[in-house]
């Protein structure tokens, strides 16, 4: 009992501060690494209708099937084909288990929170799609990384959505 | 006293056991209650149960469950030595229920780690006045009473040695059957059997309690007795629990003998052996003798020889294992990796070098395949179970509450053996249980001159029904009382101000009927002990919702109602066939199909507004593309170069555009991520063989989709 309590802790220390950072475009993100269960190959996809733009569809995740979203159209940028290097981070959310299909994953990165920084906020930044899922900045080496707030990611508006089927329904 | 040593095992197997043999038993008891009497087989088979769980009560120390079981089983041991007449039989119904429940009772509290503390004494009262008046009835007929079924205080269990000149000396040997459980507690039960008739009882292994180890020893080796007793061979061999027990080597000695075999404990000597055989007719014969225990035999071979070789009538295995639902669940997984990795090493691009001679390889996969599936299909149907057990409890209940509130009630069960997942067997229990209550109170009329008087019989009669239909299960609980007033409940609904100020017209009829299902509403005027108070129907209806079903109300006033519970087929296995529209591969369930037709651009029709009909065999049903429908690239368009599916639902039937039909298959339903939203006319998605997913295509969600256009 104790035992695992401690590994808990440990294991917890391990992931602390540590990103998954990947690269969309020219920008770098990161995920805290806490999140993410398991990074794949691309899979083929199995296309739901009448679902939203950035869903790309279900995955097989060793008979578990699982949603998976491009971040990139999640992000409102332009689609990319995919190719070799594109993967899919699985990333388990409270229990919500989504793939993020990325261009090119970069590597594991150690930030600090004292080099987080908020991210700027002007005026003009409401309407940036990027911007409402992202929680801070963070340098390490020559490159700026975004780091994403993972909840933020896969909720927000799906929530809406969610509770508007629900009233729907009652209705 | 119990917790002297490890009762995990015996306690679970305890609980299994006895919850078994009373759920037999009531089952026994609701089929006859009707009846007149008991026939001769339901009197020894319910003998047997109490004698089980009186002897296993006795065991692990449960005094009120042995004194309760055993009060009964002297009731049917009565009852079945000396065959009075003229039995009460609602009363003997009534009794063996009570005491059903008292143990049950029990038995809840058992599992949820208090002790059995309930008072059994009222209960052992009443049954000891009921055999008395039994007996009083059968004394004054001049007919011999046969022996009590006396019992003795268990909790001793040191026999002091008395050798008198009468005695008889014998040496036995019991072998268990190889996959016995706990053959350490059946070697136990045996000696406390014994110890009724013996005067010395020296066994061994000797701690057979204390030690669990001895279980695997007594496996082994036999379990070896010594008896000094005044009794007979047949006597003692009665005595003996002999269900588990492969052979019982049975010999007997003088007192010689038995003074050395005190001392050197195996000695060998030409046994006599007896063969169990499942014949119970044989025993049912022995009038003449003392207690019964369960388990009949007959004496089948009385050459001398080794008992283990001269088993060979070996009794039935036991038919049924109850496993955790998770390691069920976890074994499924399992065998859908299995199928993906089969997938990948069967289509591996290393196979596609060409000049590969891969006669042998495809033989093996062939095999594998077939394997596979085999296996696949196999986990798939260990989930079902028939809804028997929870179609058991409904006739219970309504025996229970019928009887309360004085109503004659005719109960019918269709379709019990309707299988249904494991998960939602546990789930529609209380609900159906509230539907049941609900139809004998409230559904079926107090009185049955009403009845009469609107051209009904006087008897009211339930019929519970379970149906698989097009992949969902349907399970009605159909009353043929009163029905629901509209008004009435417009109303009330009205009063309690649950549906604001809306006109009655502006409710359908199965709007209406639906107010029975909000929260805090109930038209009984009077609450009774069962049901009136309101809460209920919402809880019904919230519980079916949570594993996705609907409950249907249906009900014409003065002629009855019927409730049905649609249970959708999330988790169950439905047969689909696998179809391609575009690149995308959907499953329509094998029961809505009605046939897949290739027909020409000259049977369609097209109304001004874009909506198409399709003629077939002259008539016209509405027709659905689906590639266009979900935008899917690549689908077919030309009437010609797809298939049309005939698709039906509820009486309705459309007409689907697809492009190819791919295979038939097995499917388990697995639910669309809550994540996505959910999206009309597809009911969930499932994998197919080779590891992709297929969505499932729910036909009477794209009716419903078809009528609002």
């Amino acid at each position: 009992m104790a035992d695992e309590l401690k590994e808990e802790l440990l294991e917890e220390d391990a992931s602390k501060g540590k990103f998954m950072t990947f690269q969309t475009g020219r920008e770098y993100f990161g995920i805290s690494i806490s999140y993410v269960s398991e990074i794949i190959q691309m899979q083929p996809i199995t296309a739901i209708p009448e679902a939203e733009d950035y869903i790309k569809g279900l995955i097989n995740l060793r008979g578990k099937i699982i949603p998976v979203i491009d971040v990139r159209v999640r992000f409102k940028m332009e689609p990319v084909e995919y190719t070799d290097r594109t993967c899919i981070i699985v990333i388990d959310v409270k229990s919500t288990v989504i793939g993020l299909i990325v261009e090119k994953i970069a590597e594991v990165d150690d930030i600090l929170d004292e080099d987080v920084v908020p991210p700027p906020t002007l005026g003009g930044h409401k309407d940036n799609e990027k911007s409402k899922y992202v929680y801070g900045l963070a340098r390490t080496g020559d490159t700026m990384k975004l780091l994403l707030d993972p909840e933020k990611l896969i909720k927000q508006e799906d929530l809406n959505i969610l509770e508007e089927i629900q009233e729907e329904e009652q209705s | 006293m119990a917790e002297e040593f490890n009762t995990d095992s015996m306690l679970s197997m305890f609980l299994y056991e006895s919850n078994q043999g009373l759920e037999k038993l009531e089952g026994i008891i609701l089929e006859k209650q009707d009846a007149d009497c008991f026939d001769d087989s339901d009197i020894n088979e319910i003998f047997r149960i109490m004698h089980t769980i009186k002897g296993s009560s006795a065991v692990l120390m449960y005094e009120n469950i042995k004194t309760a079981s055993h009060k009964l089983e002297d009731v049917f041991y009565y009852l079945r030595e000396s065959h009075p007449e003229n039995v009460p039989h609602r009363e003997l119904v009534e009794k063996v229920l009570a005491v059903s429940d008292f143990i049950t009772g029990e038995l809840e509290k058992i599992k949820a780690g208090s002790d059995p503390d309930g008072d059994e004494k009222e209960l052992v009262a009443d049954l000891e006045e009921f055999l008395g008046e039994l007996k009083g009835e059968i004394k004054k007929q001049g007919i011999r009473l046969p022996k009590a079924n006396k019992q003795e205080e268990p909790t001793q269990f040191y026999i002091t040695p008395v050798a008198e000149e009468d005695s008889h000396f014998y040496r036995i040997v019991i072998h268990y059957k190889s996959d016995t459980q706990m053959s350490n507690i059946r070697a136990y039960s045996a000696t406390y059997a014994l110890k009724e008739v013996a005067e010395d009882l020296l066994y061994t292994p000797e701690d057979i309690l204390s030690n669990e180890g001895s279980h695997d020893n007594i496996l082994a080796e036999g379990f070896h007795m010594l008896l000094q007793t005044k009794a007979s061979k047949e006597e003692v061999l009665e005595l003996i629990d002999s269900s588990e027990a492969e052979s019982i080597d049975f010999n007997e000695i003088n007192s010689t003998e038995y003074g050395k075999a005190l001392t050197e404990f195996g000695r060998e000597a030409p046994p006599i052996v007896i063969n169990l055989d499942e014949d119970k007719s044989a025993a049912k014969d022995d009038k003449q003798q003392a207690p019964i225990a369960p388990g009949d035999y007959v004496v089948k071979s009385k050459e001398t020889g080794k008992g283990k070789t001269l088993a060979k009538n070996q009794a039935k295995q036991q038919a049924i294992i109850s496993v955790n639902v998770e390691k069920m669940d976890a074994l499924m997984d399992m065998i859908g990796e299995l199928v993906i990795a089969e997938a990948t090493v069967l289509q591996n691009p290393d196979l596609k070098v060409p000049g590969l001679d891969l006669t042998n390889f495809q033989k093996a996969a062939a095999q594998l395949a077939k394997n596979t599936t085999e296996l696949q299909d196999v986990i798939m149907s260990m989930r079902m179970m028939p809804l028997t057990s929870v179609f058991q409890k409904m006739r219970r209940i309504v025996f229970d509450v019928s009887r309360k509130l004085g109503k004659d009630i005719e109960f019918e069960v269709i379709g019990e053996n309707t299988e249904v997942d494991k998960n939602i067997i546990e789930h529609i229990s209380d609900p159906l249980m509230h539907l049941v209550r609900n139809s004998v109170d409230h559904g079926i009329e107090d009185d049955p001159e009403v009845r009469m008087a609107n051209g009904k019989s006087p008897k009211g009669k339930i019929t519970l029904e379970a149906k698989n239909e097009g992949g969902k299960v349907y399970i009605s609980v159909k009353d043929d009382g009163k029905g629901l007033n509209k008004e009435k409940l417009y109303n009330k609904a009205m009063e309690n101000g649950l549906i604001g100020d809306k006109a009655m017209s502006e409710f359908t009829d199965k709007d209406i009927f639906k107010f029975i299902t909000l929260p805090g509403f109930s038209t009984k005027e009077v609450v009774t002990e069962y049901s009136g108070r309101g809460v209920g129907m919402d809880v019904v209806v919230k519980n079916i919702q949570s594993i996705g079903g609907r409950l249907d109300i249906d009900s014409v006033e003065g002629q009855g109602s019927e409730m049905t519970l649609v249970i959708p087929l999330t988790l169950a296995i439905i047969s689909g066939i696998v179809i391609q529209v575009g690149e995308a591969p959907f499953v329509i369930e094998m029961a809505s199909i009605k046939e897949f037709i290739s027909v020409g651009e000259d049977a369609l029709i097209q109304e001004p507004g874009g909506e198409e009909y399709l003629v077939l065999r002259g008539d016209c049903f509405p027709f659905i593309r689906l590639g266009e429908k979900y935008d899917l690239p690549g689908a077919k368009s030309k009437l010609e170069d797809g298939i049309v599916a005939v698709v039906e639902h509820e009486g309705k039937q459309i007409c689907i555009l697809i492009d190819k039909i791919l295979q038939e298959q097995e499917i388990v339903v697995k639910p669309i991520p809550s994540y996505v939203k959910k999206v009309k006319g597809l009911s969930g998605c499932t994998q197919l063989g080779d590891g992709s997913i297929a969505l499932i295509l729910d036909v009477g969600g794209l009716m419903i989709e078809e009528e609002r256009r």
